[in-house]
């Protein structure tokens, strides 16, 4: 193009110059080429002021920003906000959070209901609570109100114990899939260890192996049930074995703790 | 570009002024809508969602107005690339030109003879180069960013930013002539 040096070009060493000066958006010299003229004019009209409808987004920005970045949400522990504002045309905005959040909370309800029912029905309750349970829906009632019979030798009591796996216990309709949650309420359970070696880590026999030694001729009496105002509290509940007796052990065993 | 002023806007928007932050939003807007408009079909849309990205980490953002307006622009081409890759998975019947309002036309010689050429009809002259030459071009002009941040931007070096510039403008000094823009 004549009259317009550009690099590579007979007088091209003059033209980054003035290329440059148009970058910028200096003044051209008044003795520098029309071309460089026209230029000069078309990239400022480019960079020129909003013309209409440019700042048509400036109301969805505006509320994107006071939503983002409201005072309230500035603080060294304000946590992230989420990102909301900005909606293409056509699109909706999404209800989902109240309804997860309702969702949510009749699935805490539901399974919070189902907890409270298995653990009537392993007896896992208090006792005055599984006493209601056990009156209004056949639940188990409280340890110390259920018959005892020595006459097999053998006491299983059911207190904070699991139901073995061979024989499991009747379970509610919506609670089978809370029984193991509901084996793990409110109960220290002992570590579980695997049949054959019978113990738990503090020494008190695991559940499938935990049995009181056999006491022939031993009857325990049927304890009456109190009245509803009048339970015992757990520090004066009678114990279940004769004080003084010896507990036997079994070949090869150590002997038992007071779990 | 707001100049001197731009560290008071930027603290107050950052605090949480909207009116400051519309002040920086004025400032910006067209030159971002107009470099959007030639690197894609989407400008508008695009647009939005720079500046909803922007308004989401304004509150982290530090430096001055060039660097501001670098991380701004740095924004817009990532949105940019991700919708045409968008796009490009979801095909879409082709629209004539004149049915698509963000789609720049080549202005015609009434355009260019106006003593006050248009900054639209600009952009549609821009657009005619080719795409890394009418980017950098824009980048530079409308952007105000200079061959350093541009070659951050685009991935190429300060020294290729300035060769393809000035080849971009030797295009457009010929499109011009051809173009029979008068005085």
């Amino acid at each position: 193009m004549p009259g317009f040096p550009f690099p590579g070009r007979p007088g091209g060493e003059h033209g980054e110059p003035l290329l440059d000066m148009i970058f910028s958006g200096r003044a051209v010299p008044p003795d520098a080429p029309q071309e460089v003229h026209d230029l000069a004019r078309l990239l400022a009209a480019l960079a020129g002021p909003a013309e209409p409808g440019e700042l048509a987004g400036e109301a969805a920005a505006r509320a994107a920003f006071s939503h983002l970045v409201s005072p309230a949400r500035i603080s060294p522990r304000a946590p992230r906000p989420a990102r909301q504002g900005f909606r293409r045309p056509g699109r909706h905005g999404s209800r989902r959070p109240a309804r997860t959040r309702v969702g949510l909370a009749a699935a805490l309800t539901v399974t919070a209901a189902a907890l409270a029912g298995a653990a009537a029905y392993v007896g896992l309750l208090p006792g005055p609570i599984q006493l209601i349970a056990h009156e209004a829906v056949g639940a188990p009632a409280p340890h110390h109100h259920r018959e005892v019979s020595g006459a097999a030798g053998s006491l299983q009591d059911t207190r904070g114990q699991r139901p073995p796996a061979s024989h499991p216990a009747p379970q509610p309709a919506g609670a089978a899939g809370a029984t193991k949650a509901a084996g793990r309420v409110g109960v220290a359970k002992p570590a579980y260890t695997p049949p054959g070696r019978g113990t738990a880590v503090d020494g008190c026999p695991t559940a499938r192996t935990w049995q009181y030694p056999a006491l022939p001729g031993l009857r325990f009496p049927v304890l009456p049930l109190p009245s509803p105002t009048a339970l015992p509290t757990p520090s004066v509940r009678p114990s279940l074995l004769p004080t003084g007796a010896s507990k036997a052990t079994g070949p090869g065993q150590k002997p038992k703790k007071s779990c | 570009m707001i100049g001197e002023a731009f560290g008071g806007v930027l603290a107050r928007a950052q605090a949480g002024d909207e009116a400051a932050f519309a002040g920086i939003f004025r400032d910006v807007q067209p030159a971002l809508l107009r470099y959007l408009r030639v690197i894609t079909p989407d400008a508008e849309d695009v647009a939005g969602e720079t500046w909803l990205q922007v308004a989401a980490g304004l509150t982290a953002f530090r430096g001055e107005e060039e660097a501001f307006r670098a991380w701004l622009f740095t924004i817009a081409r990532h949105r940019a690339a991700d919708a045409g890759r968008s796009r490009a998975r979801r095909p879409t019947a082709p629209l004539a030109l004149a049915e698509t309002p963000d789609q720049p036309v080549a202005p015609d010689a009434a355009d260019l003879a106006l003593e006050a050429i248009s900054a639209r009809a600009a952009v549609a002259l821009i657009a005619t180069l080719p795409r890394d030459q009418a980017e950098i071009i824009m980048l530079r002009v409308v952007a105000g960013l200079d061959a350093t941040d541009v070659a951050r931007i685009v991935g190429k070096s300060p020294g290729a930013v300035r060769v393809a510039a000035h080849r971009g403008l030797r295009r457009l000094a010929d499109l011009v002539e051809r173009a029979g823009v008068t005085h």
